[in-house]
């Protein structure tokens, strides 16, 4: 009862003198604010970037694994890798008929910044590749409008093309690309399908790409064509993969005929590889963040406890009344570090309130300019504003000790002759 | 030493055996106090005179346990004040002192009531009981429909009244007054002296520390310093007495 009503008085009296010395206390808890808002925005960058992670995976999906001559992961050494002999389409040809574990198994192979005629333009910077339809069975080959190319246009050469997202929109806009002409290095294809729109933050290239038979893809770029060829395999099951994994890197070593003692010369690539590019992200923004954070909350807490001085010294009459009324050293304690405490808390609340503003505009005002940031989401992390709000409160109490204890040993008969 | 023979069957309050307060100033030893003895007994009405200078400050805060003499023994109601530490001086404030002080010493963004509450919040009142008790201490120095006044809102006289209603509140066994009407007018000067005879008549005893004869007329007795030692202490003859006290 006695703490309590204590309590009570403390914050009342706090937020008189808060109320009473508005700008100066906005002032004093300015770097408090700033810590706060970092250690928010953070939680909130990390929180979009989980999802941005989340996307992808789902995209590529979890229980699919790509025999590749690069490695995602980036943990191997790069000359190693520039090293590797190129997979070629016949080795890639023999893997998926040898393969009987999984569900789906497809060539890919790719060429960048390709240039594609249509409507008599010219559009440049986009990617083709060439695969088999059974791509069509995989995540990232979901349809949208009209079909993936089949079997027999796989078998007959047909010279059809399914379009990235983006790729559909650049060139059609609002118009319907469906039985259109393009023209890739001067041949004529019709697209019959265009796929859902995919881009991510980790995978913004996937919605720029253009699907054709790989046997065209061949005859097109066959002659110098000395890019390697990754094989997607779907597993069907995620408890699978480690059976599916075990069976490709079999086959892979023996038909690039390597000794037992040998090395890999691929890489099989999964979805676990994003998230390890991201954990490191991940551990920059931390790192940044942690950095100013720290850096702003020491400010914080010398502007805190800065104003906390001058607040004892222009209230020693105060602390001088409360003592002669019966007020103990710790009560007085108490109270200046529940005001420091409380201001630091003020100060939490007003930039959750800054924050929620700033994000919830950005997110909902950024993405139309950069698509890319679509993966912002409009709220803050609850978890974060809570963390940030103890953390206030543990910085206000740091912060107010030392006034708090200057002020507990205020000598009552000096401070009643204080004017 | 002027005795009252009635002391014998009335309680004693203050019991202060030798005490003495030495200052260190630099390498000079001041004497604020030299050597006092003084008895107070329940429902006495004591003035302390004396010029600036003379100590009687210094003994106010001793006996207010503001402070420790540095000399002596003091017993009130037979604890050993002299041997206590802050936090044990703090907890007897609360419940047996109540200050009048002559600037009033009143929170000023408190209003009334909260400032009267105040003691009550540092004994651990509960909060309908501390609301209860600070209106009817308002109530008893006649300023029931001031409560939600803040002190800048408040005349001197009234900042007295709140002042002592902070004072009463706790039912302290001794009330405090440092010049309480040095800084009124003398009207409102009466008032509180007033209020203050009103008290002592309900059983209430107060030391009033003073230097104007006018005021220390009003007390039942005078005890005068003069250089940290006690000059006199008779009872006073020619006592001001109100004739009618109604608030």
């Amino acid at each position: 009862m006695k703490i309590l009503a204590e309590i009570e008085e403390s914050i009342r009296i706090s937020a008189e003198s808060i109320w009473a010395n508005k700008l100066r206390a906005f002032l004093a808890t300015l770097g408090v604010v700033i810590g706060i808002s970092f250690v928010v925005l953070m939680g909130w960058a990390i929180s979009g970037l989980d999802k941005a992670l989340q996307d992808s995976i789902n995209l590529i999906g979890e229980d699919v694994l790509y025999i590749d001559k690069w490695d995602w992961s980036g943990g191997k050494r790069w000359q190693e890798i520039r090293n590797r002999k190129e997979i070629t389409y016949q080795q890639a040809k023999q893997l998926i008929s040898e393969l009987t574990l999984p569900e789906v198994a497809v060539p890919l192979a790719s060429v960048w910044n390709a240039q594609v005629k249509a409507n008599n333009n010219v559009y440049s910077g986009l990617s083709i590749a060439g695969t088999s339809a059974d791509f069509g069975r995989i995540p990232s080959g979901d349809v949208e409008k009209g079909r993936f190319f089949s079997q027999a246009d796989e078998r007959e050469t047909r010279p059809v093309a399914v379009l990235g997202y983006k790729v559909a929109k650049t060139i059609f806009a609002e118009e319907d690309p469906i039985g259109k002409e393009i023209k890739i290095a001067g041949r004529k294809f019709e697209v019959i399908g265009v796929v859902k729109r995919q881009g991510t933050l980790l995978m913004d290239f996937i919605d720029n790409r253009i699907y054709i038979p790989i046997g065209n893809f061949l005859q097109i770029f066959g002659g110098e064509f000395r890019r390697s060829i990754s094989i997607g395999i779907k597993a069907g099951n995620i408890d699978r993969m480690d059976e599916v994994r075990e069976e490709a890197r079999g086959l892979m070593r023996a038909i690039r005929n390597l000794k037992p003692w040998e090395e890999d010369d691929f890489s099989i690539n999964e979805t676990k590889a994003f998230k390890e590019i991201v954990s490191t992200f991940r551990l920059y923004v931390w790192g940044i963040g942690i950095g100013m954070t720290i850096l702003s909350f020491v400010v914080g807490i010398i502007g805190i406890m800065n104003i906390m001085f001058v607040s004892v010294a222009e209230r020693t009459k105060e602390i001088g009344i409360r003592k002669s009324v019966g007020a103990k050293n710790r009560s007085i304690l108490f109270q200046f570090i529940v005001e420091s405490a409380f201001l630091c808390f003020a100060g939490a609340m007003t930039s959750v309130v800054l924050c929620s503003i700033l994000v919830f505009a950005v997110a909902k005002i950024l993405p139309n300019f950069v698509p890319e940031t679509a993966f912002l989401q409009p709220f803050l992390p609850a978890d974060f504003v809570f963390y940030a709000t103890i953390v206030a409160i543990f910085v206000g109490i740091l912060a107010g000790f030392l006034p708090a204890l200057r002020a507990s040993r205020v000598d009552p008969i000096e401070s009643l002759r204080y004017e | 030493m002027a005795e009252n023979n009635n002391h014998q069957d009335r309680q004693l309050l203050i019991d202060l055996q030798h005490i003495s307060r030495v200052y260190q100033v630099g390498i000079e030893q001041v004497f604020a106090l030299r050597d006092i003895n003084l008895k107070i007994y329940k429902n006495e009405y004591v003035a302390i005179m004396g010029p600036s200078g003379s100590g009687k400050s210094t003994l106010m805060n001793i006996i207010g346990c503001l402070d420790t003499p540095t000399g002596g023994v003091y017993y009130l109601k037979g604890i050993n004040i002299s041997e206590l530490d802050d936090n044990e001086l703090a907890e007897i404030r609360n419940k047996e002192i109540g200050f009048v002080f002559q600037m009033f010493n009143l929170l000023p963004r408190a209003n009334a009531l909260k400032n009267v509450e105040l003691p009550l919040i540092y004994a651990g009142v509960p909060k309908q009981v501390r609301l209860e008790r600070a209106l009817n201490a308002l109530k008893a120095v006649g300023l029931a429909n001031r409560i939600n006044h803040k002190p800048n809102e408040l005349s001197g006289g009234q900042k007295q009244k709140v002042a002592i209603a902070r004072a009463l509140v706790t039912n302290p066994s001794i009330i405090l007054a440092d010049e309480p009407t040095g800084n009124l007018d003398s009207k409102s000067g009466e008032d509180i002296m007033k209020i203050f005879h009103k008290l002592w008549l309900e059983g209430n005893t107060i030391l009033l520390v003073t230097h104007e004869r006018d005021i220390a007329l009003h007390a039942q007795r005078i005890v005068r310093l003069r250089d940290g030692l006690i000059e006199s202490d008779e009872i006073n003859h020619q006592r001001v007495m109100f004739e009618e006290v109604n608030e």
